[in-house]
């Protein structure tokens, strides 16, 4: 049986033969919070503090909030439907079933690049860590960073490679790490513990306080991503929880609530204690803030324990950009959107194996080659426009299956509220990138417009009709 | 030679392993199994096993 | 109406589309980058102050500063003086926002027209 319709209602779901070999039913909560912290943490450790470069640090405290409510939409709406759908791809076989096959395919691509981008902008951080490791400790020489990066890519595909159980744990592991240690120099800087060598008042004063304007507060917005980017990555893991109606909403919900809270934390020691000017400069100044941070406390331990917290938090999340990517892009073969050879399973380790060695190169090409912020930018693009496309899917899912017509694991509440909120900060975010970056913006788009009309007159022939739709559902209403 | 040296080549070295060992499971893989073994994994597998538990075996 | 069977994809056909998405992908990225084009520059004003005071610096900043090793403004002047530029042209933003929005229509309309075929297909039977 070679061409399979999965659509036939005695077969519905099965392999040929009953020879399945599918992804590993093996995840609990904890493990869907580490996928999606993990890949996130990053961002309190380095890149957020662009926001600060962008209009100073209160429009960073500004840009911080806005984009946790930003999330917050994100992860409630994320919630509902991917508790209902319960599948490998996330937001791509979501837009499968609700929207159509074309936006489908554009959302696989936006998740595979955000997080490829993503996993090679950590790359890049570790091995510009580990040469200042090597500066500290009194290395004469130019430590070349280059095998360090690739080192730390190859690894964490071999986890990947070799099972989703290992290697979520390990994340989990880390990220607990790292989340601590932010936890840690808040209450050891802040008076809570000793203390206090919080200078607020005196560092943000006069011009230091709004050096841009409110326009600044309006660029800022385009980093603030940055503190939360990747969290709606947790829907990646949606066919390997063992009870994804309701691990998903918990993991999810509960990790855009530590990202609050370390967020917050984040910017309160880091503008304490660094010039705006210096904490807004990720290129030449301060390339991991925290750590910076830490340097200023004159406390060894601190800066070991920052140092070690940077390190991991840069690992954990080129290691869930590489799980995530490479279900997003099994997903793709599966369906045929991509070539179907993607979609194959390991029959030892249960993983998307040639979709994780596949971007592995990919990864390598941009982590070697090309500059931080334009990688950075590459991914916060592809994230926003995923973003935006939320709310457009959570409208009309709710539209196509009212409340009542099937089970959702979690229903978010205030509907349609969150979408329209969400919509709108897309619709500024886009405006803070279009400041700093519009040609990017353009070119990104053009990219995506091309792909689209290559999909649509093109590649979707290669797809079967009626076998993409793979819920239990009824037929949606108006159609 | 600094400890440091030594770590760019360890980090080469242990690139190349974990490289080697992925493209070598990868085509011993593939040339084991078939294809169509390989390639069975169906999207709402969970959710045909519910139904399934429901009513009828699938 | 007629089930759709889709054709099988060749080995060699699968490998070509995978170039042509890659060529696609890096286009993107590098061509702004090899044109110039791409954004995101800060630039220091001609004439900008060496010194903490004409840097504006108050005691506490200058404190930091020299914890961090750095004793000697002109060492971080320009990171202090460095400015983003925000003018632009209301006609580039209006140009985005076209190509956005034009981008979701195409797409939702082109989706829209595979859904419903998809929807035919599974439940009229």
């Amino acid at each position: 049986m070679a061409d399979f319709d999965i659509a036939s209602k005695e077969r519905d779901g099965m392999g040929p033969h009953g020879t399945n070999v599918g992804l590993l039913r093996v995840l609990g909560p904890a493990h869907v919070w580490a996928l999606g912290v993990g890949i996130v943490l990053v961002g309190e450790y380095m890149g957020w503090n662009f926001a600060v470069g962008k209009g100073g640090a209160y429009a960073a405290l500004v840009a911080c909030w806005f984009a946790g409510i930003l999330y917050t939409c994100v992860a409630m709406i994320d919630s509902e439907v991917t508790s209902t759908v319960a599948a490998a791809g996330g937001q791509y076989t979501q837009a499968k079933h609700i929207v159509g096959p074309l936006m489908a395919f554009n959302v696989g691509l936006y998740l595979v690049f955000a997080y490829t981008m993503l996993e090679a902008a950590n790359a890049i951080t570790a091995g510009y860590l580990i040469s200042e490791v090597a500066r500290l400790s009194g290395f004469e020489g130019t430590l070349d960073q280059r095998p360090f990066i690739i080192l730390s890519i190859m690894f964490l595909a071999w986890l990947n490679y070799r099972g989703v159980l290992a290697t979520l744990t390990f994340n989990l592991v880390i990220t607990a790490i790292a989340f601590t240690a932010i936890i840690i120099l808040f209450l050891s800087t802040t008076g809570i513990v000793g203390t206090s060598i919080m200078q607020h008042a005196d560092l943000m004063s006069g011009s230091a306080a709004l050096p841009y304007g409110w326009i600044g507060v309006l660029a800022a917005m385009h980093f603030g991503l940055w503190y939360y980017l990747g969290i709606e990555g947790t829907t990646q893991a949606a066919e390997e929880v063992r009870s994804p109606a309701r691990a998903l909403p918990f993991g999810t919900l509960a990790g855009i609530m530590t990202l609050l809270i370390a967020a917050t934390l984040t910017w309160y020691v880091c503008t304490g204690l660094i010039p705006w000017e210096f904490l807004g400069d990720g290129l030449n100044g301060s390339v991991a803030p925290l750590f910076t941070a830490a340097l200023l406390t004159n406390s060894q331990p601190l800066v070991w324990l920052l140092g070690v917290g940077t390190l991991f938090a840069t690992l954990a999340s080129a290691n869930g950009c590489i799980n995530d990517a490479s279900r997003a892009w099994f997903s793709l073969g599966r369906d045929k959107y991509l070539p179907g050879w993607f979609g194959a399973v390991h029959p030892t380790f249960r993983t998307p194996y040639r979709s994780i060695v596949f971007l592995v190169p990919i990864a390598l090409a941009f982590a070697l080659k090309a500059p931080l912020d334009q990688v950075v930018t590459f991914s916060i693009l592809s994230g926003l426009l995923n973003y935006t496309f939320m709310p457009l899917n959570m409208i009309m899912f709710r539209k196509k299956w009212p409340m009542g017509s099937i089970t959702r694991g979690y229903e978010h509440p205030f509907h349609p509220l969150p979408s329209i909120v969400l919509l709108l900060l897309c619709a500024i975010t886009f405006f803070a990138v279009f400041l700093g970056y519009g040609t990017q913006l353009v070119a990104m788009i053009a990219f995506y417009i091309v792909a689209s009309l290559w999909f649509h007159f093109w590649r979707y022939r290669f797809v079967n009709r009626a076998s993409q739709f793979t819920m239990p559902w009824p037929r949606p209403k108006g159609y | 030679m600094s400890i440091w040296n030594y770590a760019e080549y360890a980090a080469w070295a242990l690139s190349a392993v974990f490289g080697l060992y992925m493209v070598i499971d990868w085509l011993k893989t593939d040339s084991t199994y078939s294809e169509e073994v390989l390639t069975s994994s169906r999207e709402g597998e969970l959710e045909a096993m519910t139904e399934a538990q429901g009513g009828h075996h699938g | 109406m007629a089930h759709y069977v889709a054709p099988k994809q060749g080995k060699l056909s699968q490998l070509f589309d995978v170039v042509v998405l890659m060529a696609l992908t890096f286009g993107a990225l590098y061509i702004p980058m090899f044109l110039g084009l791409a954004g995101g520059v800060k630039t220091v004003p001609e004439g900008a102050g060496q010194t903490w005071e004409a840097m504006g610096q108050n005691a506490a900043q200058i404190a930091q500063y020299n914890a961090l090793g750095f004793t000697d403004p002109a060492a971080v002047s320009d990171i202090i003086n460095a400015r983003y530029d925000y003018s632009f042209s209301m006609t580039a933003l209006l140009v985005m926002v076209v190509i956005i929005v034009a981008y979701y229509v195409l797409m939702l309309k082109f989706s829209e027209t595979e859904y419903r075929e998809v929807i035919a297909e599974k439940f009229d039977k």
